[in-house]
C-alpha cells in the first residue's frame, strides 16, 4: 500500500511537470503574442504603435526571448510562489486568481450539491419504480436536461429572469455589493444570486447522474444478494440503501477527479454567458489576449487539481468498494 | 430576396464575438424582437449635431464660483482650500448644451476590463493640451488657455493657466511640459525612437520654456498641423491620462514622477524600488506609476479622477476638487459626482444590461444589431436611443494586398496589383443590399471617402466612381484583362493554366459588425462576375501577424479615423504598423525609399502630397486632401462598401433624465466621443 502511494505520488509530480511545460507551450503555439493583441486593441481606437515601440514592448515583457528562456524564467518564479504579473491586467496573477477563486468554488459547490441532492433520490426512485409514470416523467425531463446546451439555458433564464422578475443581468452580486467588503449582507446577496448559475450548471449533470444511478442500480437490484437480503426479511429501505445503492455509487466517486478542476474553473461557457466573475472567463480572456503568465498559471492550477482529484478518487474507490484490489495482489 | 434578407438579418443579429453563446443570444433576441415588422427604425433616430461650447470671450467669464456640496463641506472643515483658489485665475468656461445643471448623482456605464482603459478616458479623462470643439471643426482651449502662431508658422506659443493645479493641489506649470519633453520624450528608454509627430519634413521640433506659464514649440519648417496634433491627435497633445502609459501626452506631473526617474534619483535606490514593485526595469515601474487608470496616486488634471482602478470589477471616477472646468454661472464642473463603470465579462452581458437600462450613457460596445431590442425596451427601462453616425466612409472596406509577393503566387500578385482588376471587383458588389441587410439602411454605400461636410471630400462623383453595382461592366473588364476561360461552374480560370482563379478574403473576429457574414454575401455577389473568393475568418492577433508577414490577399477592415486624412494611417499606407494597408509601402515612406517596397508611381505622388500637407495652410491642405482621395478612389486602392453609419460606437443609450445629452454627437476618436459632448456638463434632472 505504501509503495503504491509513493509510486502514485511520484507519477503525480512527473505529470505536473509535464503539464507545466505543455501548458506553456500550448499557450505559445498560436502565432503572435500579447503585443499583437495590444496592437489590435489600439487599432480599434484609431491609434497605432511604431515598429520601435513594438520592439521596446516585446523587450519590456521579455517576449523577445526564446521559448526555453521564457519558460525557465516563469517556472523558476512559480517555484518561488510568484506567478508573475498579468500583462493585460497589470496586476499580480495570484491576486487576480485569488479574488475569483472563492466565488468560483461557491458556484461550483452549489451546482454539485444541487446535482447530488436531486440526482441521487430521483435515480434510486426511478430504478426501484421502473416504468412507473414518475419514472417516465423523470426520464423525459432528464433527457431534455441532457440535450439542451447549458449556455442556451443560461441565456433563456437570464432573459426571462430580467423580463419577468427584474433580476440583474449577469454577475453574482447586486451592483451595491460588487465591491463592498465581505459582510453578512454581502453573503446573503451572493446566496440570492447563486440559484440561477447552480440550476444552469446542475441541469445537465443531474440528468446524466439520474441515468447513471438508475442503470447501475437496475444492474444490482437483480443480484442474488438482494434476493437473499429480502428473503432474510430485511425491510425494503434497508435492502436497497445498504447494499445495491452503495455499489451503484461508484461513478459518483470516480467523477470526483473531474470535479476538482471544475471547482476551480467553473464551466467557462456558462460563466461567460451569465457574466459570472469566476476563473473561467479570466482564463478564456487570458488565452485570447495571449497573456502568458495568467493563462499559464490557471492551466497549471487546473492540471494540478486534476492530478489531485484523480489521486483522491482512486483512494476513495479503494475504500468504498471492497471489490477493487490493487494490481499484483490477490 | 426576401428570404435571403430575413435569413441574413437573423445572421446580422448575431454579434461579432463569434462565440457560440453570442450566436445563440442573437437567435434568442431575434425571436423576442419586433424585427418581424419591415419598418426601418434607423434614420429617424439620427438627430441634429449639437454640443456644449468652450467660451473664449472673457467678458462672459463668471466672477464667482460655486462647488459641489461635499467639496463645500471639506472647505469649511479646512481640508480643502476655497473653490476660487483651487480653480485658479484662468478657468475653462463651458456653456452647457441646454441648461445650467445641478450637482450630484452617479453616471453608470459598462466596461470590459483593463484593456478598456479608453472607456474611462473617453467619458472622463479629457486632459488633451488643446481640444477640438464638439463638431470637430475648430481647435479650442483645454489644459492650455490660449496659443499664438508666429507669422511664418514656425513658432507656436502656448499659454498655460495661472494658478491651475494638479489633483493633489500642486501647481501645473511649464516645467511639467518640459519634464515630458526632456525626461520622457528625449529619454531613450521611455521613447526608443523619435516620433513622426515631433518632426516636420524629417527635422525634429523642439520645446522651450519661456516662463512658468508659457512654452514654445519651435519648428524648423512651417508646421500648421501642429495645432491639431496638440488638440488631441498627436503624441504631444494626447494628455497623460490617455497615453502617459506609453510615455506620450505632452506634459506630466513632474513633482510626482521624478521619484521614479533615474535622472532625479540615485540608481541604487531606484533599482531597489523597481525590484520591490516586481518589475524588470525602471521603465516598467515608471510607465505603471504614470498610468491614470491603474495608479490612484498619480496626480491628474482631468475633471473626474479614478477612485478605484481599471483592473478591478468596478472602475469608479470621482470629481477632481481642482477641476478647471466651470459653467457660465461659475459652477465648478462636473455636475455629476461619480462615473461608475461595471465590468461586463462579455459583450452580450454588456448589451443586455444596456437593454435593461442599467447604463445611463453608453455607446461604446453597443452592438447595432441590438437596435430593435433596445428600442422595444427603451420606454420601460427609461432611456432614449440615439444614433451617432461616423463621418468616415468605410465601416467595411476591402483592402487588396498591393505588395503580395510575386514568388508566392505571381498570378495572384499580378491581379491584386492591377487597377482594372480591382475596379472590376468593386463594380461586382451590390452595396444597397448589404446596407439594408447589415446596416438597417442607415449606412452610406459607396467609395471609402468621408462625409460631404469633410474638408477633404473630393466631390460627389468620387462617392460612386467605380463603386456602383455594374456586373456587366465588371465582366467586360475581366474579359478584356484576358480572364476569359471559365470552368464548369462558371468561375474564371487562371491565365497560367493552373486551374480556377481563387482568392482569399481575410476577416477578423471581434469587430463591431458581423464582418464574416458581410464578406460571405459579397463573395456570393462576386460569383456573378465569375470570381471565386474564399472567406477566411481569423483571430485578430493572427490576422495582424499575417499582414506583418505580407501573407494576406484581400482583407476586410474599416477605415475609421480617415476623416482626419493627414493624421490617419488608414487611408494611405504611410505607416509600418500592421493596421496600415501595406506596411511595406509604409516602410518605404518612413525610410525615404531606402527600405520596404517601392509603391506605384501614382501612390508615390499621393504620399508626397500627404507629406507636404503638414506644412501648408488649411486651404492648401484641403486641396491636397481632395487630390489624395480622388487618387485612392480612382485606383481603387481599397474597395469601399458601406460607411458613415453608427456601427462603430454610434448606437447610444441615454437616460431620459440625463440633462444636456445631445441629440447627435460627433462620433470620432478625434473628439474622444463622448468627450466632445463634455460629459462634465451632464446632470440629473429632478
Amino acid at each position: 500500500m505504501v509503495s503504491y502511494l509513493v509510486r502514485r505520488l511520484f507519477m503525480a509530480i512527473v505529470t505536473m511537470v509535464a503539464i507545466s511545460v505543455l501548458s506553456f507551450a500550448i499557450i505559445q503555439l498560436p502565432p503572435g503574442d500579447y503585443i499583437t493583441t495590444y496592437i489590435a486593441q489600439l487599432a480599434a481606437d484609431g491609434t497605432s504603435l511604431s515598429d520601435a515601440e513594438v520592439l521596446a514592448l516585446r523587450e519590456q515583457y521579455g517576449l523577445d526571448q526564446s521559448f526555453l528562456v521564457q519558460y525557465l524564467r516563469w517556472i523558476a518564479s512559480v517555484l518561488h510562489g510568484d506567478f508573475g504579473m498579468s500583462m493585460e491586467w497589470r496586476r499580480p496573477v495570484s491576486e487576480l486568481i485569488g479574488e475569483r477563486l472563492w466565488l468560483t468554488m461557491a458556484v461550483a459547490v452549489a451546482a454539485i450539491l444541487l446535482t447530488w441532492a436531486l440526482a441521487l433520490p430521483i435515480g434510486i426512485y426511478s430504478a426501484v419504480r421502473r416504468y412507473s409514470v414518475a419514472d417516465y416523467a423523470f426520464t423525459i425531463v432528464g433527457f431534455i436536461g441532457l440535450a439542451v446546451p447549458n449556455f442556451l439555458l443560461a441565456l433563456a433564464l437570464m432573459y426571462f429572469g430580467y423580463k419577468f422578475f427584474g433580476i440583474n443581468i449577469g454577475g453574482l452580486f447586486s451592483p451595491a455589493y460588487v465591491d463592498a467588503p465581505w459582510s453578512l449582507a454581502r453573503v446573503w446577496d451572493l446566496i440570492k444570486h447563486l440559484p440561477l448559475p447552480a440550476i444552469v450548471l446542475g441541469t445537465a449533470g443531474t440528468a446524466e447522474m439520474i441515468r447513471v444511478m438508475r442503470a447501475n442500480l437496475l444492474d444490482e437490484l437483480h443480484r442474488p444478494y438482494v434476493k437473499t437480503a429480502r428473503a432474510r426479511g430485511l425491510d425494503e429501505r434497508r435492502v436497497i440503501l445498504k447494499y445495491p445503492v452503495r455499489v451503484a455509487l461508484n461513478p459518483f466517486v470516480s467523477i470526483l477527479a473531474y470535479l476538482f478542476p471544475y471547482i476551480v474553473s467553473g464551466s467557462i461557457i456558462v460563466s461567460l454567458v451569465l457574466g459570472l466573475p469566476t476563473v473561467g472567463p479570466l482564463l478564456l480572456r487570458a488565452l485570447l489576449a495571449q497573456d502568458m503568465f495568467l493563462a499559464g498559471a490557471i492551466v497549471l492550477l487546473l492540471g494540478i487539481m486534476t492530478v489531485i482529484g484523480t489521486f483522491l478518487s482512486d483512494m476513495l474507490l479503494l475504500w468504498i468498494d471492497p471489490r477493487i484490489r490493487l494490481e499484483g495482489r490477490s | 430576396m426576401t428570404r435571403l434578407l430575413n435569413m441574413t438579418r437573423r445572421g446580422f443579429l448575431r454579434t461579432t464575438t463569434g462565440a457560440i453563446p453570442a450566436a445563440a443570444m442573437g437567435q434568442l433576441l431575434s425571436v423576442t424582437s419586433a424585427f418581424a415588422q419591415e419598418e426601418r427604425p434607423g434614420p429617424s433616430l439620427i438627430g441634429k449635431l449639437e454640443g456644449p461650447k468652450v467660451v473664449r470671450d472673457e467678458s462672459r467669464f463668471p466672477t464667482s464660483f460655486q462647488e459641489a456640496p461635499q467639496l463645500a463641506e471639506q472647505v469649511s472643515s479646512g481640508a480643502l482650500p476655497a473653490v476660487a483658489e483651487r480653480i485658479g485665475e484662468d478657468p475653462l468656461v463651458i456653456e452647457p448644451l441646454n441648461e445650467i445643471g445641478t450637482f450630484g448623482g452617479i453616471l453608470r456605464r459598462g466596461f470590459t476590463g483593463p484593456s478598456d482603459e479608453w472607456n474611462g478616458v473617453r467619458i472622463g479623462g479629457h486632459d488633451t493640451v488643446l481640444a477640438m470643439d464638439y463638431a470637430n471643426n475648430e481647435v479650442v482651449p483645454n489644459v492650455a488657455r490660449d496659443w499664438e502662431w508666429s507669422d511664418d508658422q514656425r513658432v507656436l506659443t502656448l499659454y498655460l493657466r495661472r494658478g491651475m493645479k494638479w489633483s493633489d493641489g500642486e501647481p501645473l506649470t511649464a516645467d511639467d511640459f518640459m519634464f515630458w519633453y526632456e525626461d520622457m520624450y528625449q529619454n531613450e528608454d521611455l521613447t526608443p525612437s523619435p516620433h513622426a509627430h515631433m518632426a516636420i519634413n524629417g527635422k525634429p521640433i523642439t520645446m522651450e520654456k519661456v516662463d512658468d506659464f508659457t512654452i514654445r514649440y519651435v519648428c524648423p519648417d512651417p508646421y500648421p498641423l501642429l495645432l491639431k496634433l496638440l488638440a488631441g491627435a498627436g503624441v504631444m497633445g494626447y494628455g497623460p491620462a490617455q497615453y502617459g502609459r506609453r510615455a506620450q501626452g505632452g506634459f506630466a506631473p513632474k513633482h510626482y514622477l521624478t521619484q521614479f526617474h533615474p535622472a532625479y534619483v540615485d540608481q541604487a535606490e531606484l533599482d531597489k524600488m523597481v525590484e520591490e514593485a516586481g518589475f524588470d526595469n525602471w521603465k516598467g515601474l515608471f510607465l505603471n506609476r504614470i498610468d491614470w487608470a491603474i495608479n490612484l496616486d498619480v496626480p491628474a488634471v482631468t475633471a473626474w479622477i479614478p477612485e478605484t482602478l481599471a483592473n478591478t470589477p468596478t472602475w469608479r471616477l470621482k470629481r477632481n476638487p481642482y477641476s478647471i472646468y466651470v459653467d457660465t454661472e461659475g459652477n465648478q464642473l462636473p455636475y455629476i459626482d461619480e462615473v461608475v463603470m461595471s465590468l461586463a465579462e462579455n459583450l452580450e452581458v454588456l448589451n443586455l444590461r444596456a437593454v435593461a437600462g442599467e447604463y445611463d450613457y453608453q455607446s461604446r460596445h453597443i452592438d447595432m444589431g441590438k437596435l430593435p431590442v433596445l428600442l422595444e425596451n427603451a420606454d420601460q427601462a427609461g432611456y432614449d436611443v440615439k444614433l451617432d453616425p461616423g463621418s468616415y466612409g468605410g465601416d467595411f472596406i476591402i483592402r487588396p494586398n498591393l505588395t503580395f509577393p510575386e514568388d508566392k503566387d505571381p498570378e495572384i500578385a499580378k491581379w491584386l496589383k492591377s487597377v482594372e482588376f480591382r475596379r472590376a471587383l468593386s463594380l461586382g458588389i451590390e452595396r444597397d443590399q448589404l446596407n439594408e441587410t447589415f446596416w438597417l439602411g442607415v449606412g452610406v454605400p459607396g467609395s471609402p471617402i468621408p462625409e460631404p461636410e469633410n474638408a477633404y471630400y473630393p466631390g460627389d462623383e468620387y462617392k460612386t466612381r467605380w463603386h456602383e453595382y455594374d456586373p456587366a461592366q465588371a465582366n467586360q473588364i475581366l474579359d478584356e484583362l484576358g480572364l476569359t476561360e471559365r470552368d464548369s461552374e462558371g468561375f474564371r480560370m487562371r491565365t497560367d493554366g493552373k486551374g480556377r482563379l481563387r482568392l482569399e478574403l481575410m476577416t477578423m473576429t471581434g469587430m463591431f459588425l458581423p464582418f464574416t457574414q458581410i464578406a460571405e454575401v459579397i463573395v456570393n455577389q462576386w460569383r456573378d462576375i465569375g470570381i471565386d473568393v474564399r472567406v477566411d475568418e481569423v483571430e485578430r492577433g493572427l490576422g495582424f501577424n499575417r499582414v506583418s508577414g505580407n501573407e494576406q490577399q484581400l482583407w476586410a477592415w474599416s477605415n475609421d479615423t480617415t476623416e482626419a486624412l493627414f493624421l490617419a494611417i488608414h487611408a494611405l499606407p504611410v505607416s509600418t504598423s500592421p493596421a496600415s494597408q501595406n506596411p511595406l509601402f509604409g516602410l518605404w515612406y518612413d525610410s525615404n525609399g531606402e527600405k520596404g517596397i517601392e509603391p506605384p508611381e501614382r501612390m508615390q505622388e499621393a504620399m508626397a502630397k500627404y507629406r507636404k500637407g503638414a506644412g501648408v495652410t488649411d486651404e492648401e491642405r484641403a486641396k491636397l486632401g481632395k487630390e489624395i482621395w480622388s487618387y485612392l478612389v480612382d485606383d481603387v486602392v481599397a474597395i469601399g462598401v458601406v460607411g458613415q453609419s453608427p456601427a462603430l460606437m454610434g448606437v447610444r443609450v441615454s437616460n431620459k433624465k440625463l440633462g444636456n445629452s445631445p441629440a447627435r454627437q460627433f462620433n470620432s476618436t478625434l473628439v474622444r466621443t463622448p468627450g466632445g459632448s463634455i460629459p462634465e456638463t451632464f446632470f440629473w434632472k429632478s
